[in-house]
């Protein structure tokens, strides 16, 4: 599709343990579209962080197959020195803790200018100062020339988000990764992080990848939504379509474990088991199987496969299909 | 970048200058050492004696206080020889001055000089890890095993014109393997943060999250090791110069003047030739420890007094 801001194909991104490689990001495929907003979703360990940094080129030890694709741009195969000019110019990336994505020891001033410094040689000093300010401005800090002359550890996390989101958007990137943008934050000042992240989307007209295990922040901000389990998406839909008909049962047991405020002291659903580490995957079939015992094992594909049940609805191995909760009676069939 | 100015203005004085401005280094520094009444006292011995002895001997000929006086010979402290003279009649206090300028050059370039490589190598190989990280450190490792006084012993013996320069060089081939060492276990660590990864993604290349972004960070600790050093690597000199692998007696330093002491004569009867010398390398060695110790506590906002 020729709107597509964002391509991955097939993208594997493996760590040696030892003298073997582990896939921590396991075939990856997915696209981002200009001015949207896709979202990834998973449990700690799921790779969601992992895929981040592969897109930007960050893992210097890992060993990537696939292909990404920025405007039709390979990624992978471009060496040091012209990703280089691309990070920070074309693509931006929003980090979790903003305390120690900032240098403690910069002012973010020059935290902010350091951006500029690289990718518009052809500004003064003087304007890359009223530039930083700019975008002080743009990113909803009062006081942006007070703040411009203060230490990371004199902002609040909030404040500090911003700066960190200052960074990402100093060059007007093309594509905007968020990876658990509200994370440490509290609710207040997430609802304005988002809000901020949307906004610039809109300004900017960025493709922007949101990372996060909070599915609130899912429902408030995605477009469209993948879901990663181990190292591989098992679902992809609109965001409508996975809150309303979600399929696998991953997806299915994150949205039934969300905390409810309106049922107090109701139980809590649980996940079985955790997310199984890179060393012990099992090599076939589902990797959700081990989660959901009660399941049949031939439920599940040897190979399990993206299948496109909907236009745009993805959903990885057949085990959908016979999924229940346990006490559940009935079985779900397919899209309704 | 870490501020070290010292710009004290007042807020009054400078409106727009927020009041809570956060100190700058120095002047953490300059507080804790005013706190430490003794860092204080050692501070203003140190400068006093280093400004004294740089200015003076300008002042002072070396060729003419070195030159043999067969008149003078170990003649006691006098009005003419305000510390007396040496077996060759030399002036003891021209020399004690000449000797401290002496060592405290060589101390300072050879701190400097290991501070320089040390720093260089420990953040390369701590930065980049992997295989850049075992070269390098097989080469501190091999020079690491190498006998240090032996090895000094070897090359004074070999070298025809041993003079300041080669002493220089070859206390810093030695010396920077420490501060290496230690550059890099830290460097190992800083570039496991966060914030490394996030200049990455805005497109900072190596080199500069190298010297930009990690080595600010590394300062505090690099300050800290040099002072130490400093103290240090004036023992060292006076130490090898007391074995007589130091400096020719042409060229004076404080190691010089003490090793005069071997002779047991001097020692019993002519204190004024090694006594001036020892109490100079004494205090001059406490002082900077004294002030290298409340850097140390500057540096730890934990252990800081004021």
């Amino acid at each position: 599709m020729h709107d597509d801001l964002l391509s991955i194909e097939h993208l594997t991104a493996s760590f040696r343990i030892g003298d073997r490689y582990y896939a921590a990001v396991d075939d990856v495929s997915l696209t981002v579209r200009k001015n949207e907003i896709l979202a990834i979703v998973g449990e700690s360990g799921s790779g969601k962080s992992a895929l981040a940094f592969s897109i930007m080129g960050l893992h210097t030890r890992a060993k990537i197959e696939g292909d990404v694709r920025l405007d039709g741009q390979s990624l992978t195969r471009l060496p040091p020195s012209k990703m280089n000019k691309l990070r920070g110019r074309d693509m931006g990336m929003i980090f979790q803790d903003s305390l120690s994505a900032l240098n403690p020891l910069m002012i973010v001033g020059s935290q902010i200018e350091e951006a500029l410094v690289l990718h518009r040689p052809g500004l003064s000093k003087k304007e890359r100062k009223e530039k930083t300010i700019e975008l002080l401005t743009q990113v909803g800090i009062a006081g942006p020339e007070l703040a411009y002359e203060k230490f990371p550890h004199e902002l609040s996390g909030g404040m500090r988000q911003r700066i960190v989101i200052a960074i990402a958007i100093a060059n007007e990137p093309r594509l905007l990764i968020a990876d658990e943008p509200t994370t440490a934050l509290d609710v207040t000042i997430q609802l304005q992080i988002l809000d901020l992240i949307r906004k610039l989307k809109s300004d900017i007209g960025a493709g922007v990848i949101l990372i996060t295990h909070d599915l609130g922040v899912v429902a408030e901000m995605a477009d469209r939504v993948a879901v990663m389990y181990a190292g591989q998406i098992v679902e992809i839909a609109s965001l409508s379509t996975l809150l309303s008909n979600p399929q696998h049962p991953y997806t299915r047991s994150l949205l039934r474990s969300i905390p409810a405020s309106r049922e107090p002291k109701s139980k809590l659903y649980v996940i079985q088991g955790i997310v199984p580490s890179l060393q012990h995957l099992p090599r076939q079939g589902c990797r959700f199987r081990s989660r959901i015992p009660w399941i049949d094992e031939s439920a599940h594909e040897e190979q399990p496969e993206m299948h496109e049940i909907a236009p745009g609805h993805f959903v990885r191995c057949t085990c959908y299909k016979h999924f229940r909760f346990p006490g559940e009676e009935e079985i779900r069939h397919g899209a309704s | 970048m870490l501020k070290l100015s010292t710009n004290k203005a007042s807020p009054q004085a400078r409106p727009r200058q927020p009041a809570d401005k956060s100190p700058s280094g120095l002047s953490i520094v300059w507080r804790e050492i005013v706190q430490d009444k003794i860092a204080l006292v050692s501070f203003i011995l140190v400068a006093a004696v280093t400004l004294f002895v740089y200015v003076t001997s300008l002042l002072l000929d070396q060729d003419q206080i070195v030159r043999v006086d067969l008149f003078a010979l170990k003649q006691p402290p006098s009005s003419e020889f305000l510390l007396g003279t040496d077996q060759g009649g030399r002036d003891i206090f021209g020399q004690l001055i000449i000797g401290t300028r002496n060592s405290l050059t060589i101390a300072i370039v050879v701190t400097l000089l290991t501070g320089i490589i040390g720093v260089l190598v420990g953040l390369v190989s701590g930065y980049f890890g992997g295989t850049i990280d075992n070269l390098l450190m097989r080469v501190v490792d091999f020079f690491m095993i190498l006998p240090f006084l032996m090895v000094v012993i070897a090359f004074i013996t070999a070298v025809p014109n041993y003079g300041i320069t080669a002493f220089t060089l070859i206390m810093t081939a030695f010396l920077w393997l420490g501060i290496a060492k230690l550059i890099r276990s830290k460097a190992l660590q800083e570039r496991e943060m966060e914030y490394v990864q996030a200049s990455r993604t805005s497109g900072s290349s190596h080199l500069k999250i190298m010297f930009v972004q990690v080595l600010p960070n590394l300062s505090s600790i690099i300050i800290v090791t040099m002072t130490l050093n400093l103290a240090a690597n004036i023992g060292l000199e006076s130490g090898l110069s007391f074995l007589g692998f130091g400096f020719p007696e042409s060229t004076p330093s404080l190691g010089t003047l003490v090793s005069y002491a071997r002779n047991p004569q001097t020692l019993e009867m002519r204190w004024w030739i090694w006594l001036p010398a020892s109490i100079l390398i004494l205090v001059l060695m406490l002082c900077i420890n004294n002030v290298g110790q409340a850097v140390k506590r500057a540096a730890d906002a934990r252990q800081r007094k004021g």
